[in-house]
């Protein structure tokens, strides 16, 4: 590549200063890029926001830490005087703080929030329609309903937040995965569990 | 004042101390240029959404070693990018780019001029697959998305001149693999 292309490409250069065999290679170039970018997806996903707030509604939270904070480098300007007070309190605090037995609280009933997920799968002709998944213990207990007779079995579970995997199971035999899923994951076995994001109540 | 007034370090800050919902804010900011980022990198959205999944799961994980909260837009970017490096290292990645290839279908009823594009877009993310990593990564902030010499250095934690070079390479080696010019 040559040094007057490689300098318009950097910023360095305009193209009306490069001779005319570099400005057909920065106008190939610029059609390139302009393709890639034409191509590509502007926003992430619609389900990420929910999907991220409910991993980490079970994930550890972050805590300050005290030492990394302490040990830090900063800047720190005192005056002689200030300097003279600083070090009084330091010393006074090491005279006067009592010692102190960490409590730790008694442990109490944690209160676990269920969301109601309403799930639904069309599936006309089926005598039975149920929901399992890691939320049943992939039991089939959650059976969907079909009260009007027009195929689409419908049925609202209780799910603690956070991401779960499930499937339908129609007649009791018949493992089916969800077509309009939110995500999907293999199961490890050759087949595609769908995934859900059920997100914490909102206090925001 | 409404939590989209708020800074970054002054949401960081409600978080570490103890407001786990306020990561709502920072997900909202930073999940649309994380996703953007790591698709040009990957090429595939869904394994972009997975990158930037892990990448904001494990951004709040690691909150509090987040050394300058008000920048940490660009503290979370540096793990995304680094998961793209991983993902792009990674052995299964190698073999699925493989199988990827020989699948490709492109749509015949369109007409050539879609075609001529399509099949233009599909050469260069086959060419850019083939850059290294960390001359992807470098093409990518340079002329994906229009980043400076001053901001790459900050971001990736690399002299100006050693990214310089790193892009040069980049173009050459696309130059090659796409021979743009014949």
């Amino acid at each position: 590549m040559n040094d007057e292309l490689s300098d318009y490409m950097d910023g360095d250069r305009e193209l009306e200063e490069l001779s005319p065999e570099a400005r057909a290679e920065a106008e190939a170039w610029r059609r390139l890029t302009g393709e890639l970018k034409a191509d590509e997806p502007k926003q992430a996903p619609p389900w990420m926001e929910n999907a991220v707030m409910s991993e980490i509604a079970l994930a550890e939270a972050p805590r300050v830490n005290v030492f990394d904070w302490l040990l830090r480098p900063r800047e720190l300007r005192l005056s002689p005087l200030a300097s003279l007070a600083m070090a009084a309190a330091v010393v006074a605090l090491f005279v006067m703080v009592p010692n102190r037995v960490p409590v730790t609280p008694p442990p109490g009933p944690v209160a676990v929030t269920q969301i109601l997920v309403e799930f639904s799968l069309e599936a006309p002709g089926a005598t039975t329609v149920a929901v399992a998944g890691d939320f049943s213990g992939w039991e089939t207990n959650f059976v969907l309903e079909d009260a009007d007779g027009d195929g689409i079995w419908t049925g609202r579970v209780p799910i603690t937040p956070g991401l779960h995997k499930y499937m339908f199971v129609i007649d009791g035999t018949d493992w089916v995965t969800d077509p309009g899923a939110q995500r999907y994951a293999d199961d490890g076995f050759g087949n595609r569990n769908a995934v859900l994001a059920v997100a914490p109540p909102r206090t925001l | 004042m409404s939590t989209e007034e708020l800074s970054d370090g002054e949401v960081v800050r409600e978080i570490l101390g103890g407001q786990r919902e306020m990561y709502r804010v920072l997900v909202r900011r930073y999940q649309d240029v994380l996703y953007r980022h790591a698709y040009r990198m990957v090429g595939q959205p869904d394994d972009a959404a997975d990158i930037v999944q892990k990448t904001l799961v494990s951004g709040f994980q690691k909150l509090n070693r987040c050394r300058d909260p008000e920048r940490v837009g660009g503290w979370l970017f540096r793990i995304a990018a680094n998961l793209c490096k991983d993902f792009l290292k990674s052995p299964r990645r190698a073999d699925l780019s493989i199988e990827g290839a020989s699948a490709t279908v492109i749509d015949r009823s369109r007409p050539d001029v879609d075609l001529e594009r399509e099949e233009l877009r599909e050469r260069v993310q086959q060419a850019l697959e083939r850059l290294s990593p960390e001359q992807r990564e470098a093409f990518v902030l340079k002329h994906l998305e229009g980043r400076s010499y001053g901001e790459m250095a900050t971001l990736l934690g690399a002299s100006k001149s050693a990214l310089k070079m790193r892009v040069l390479r980049a173009r050459e080696e696309l130059q090659t693999l796409l021979k743009v010019y014949q």
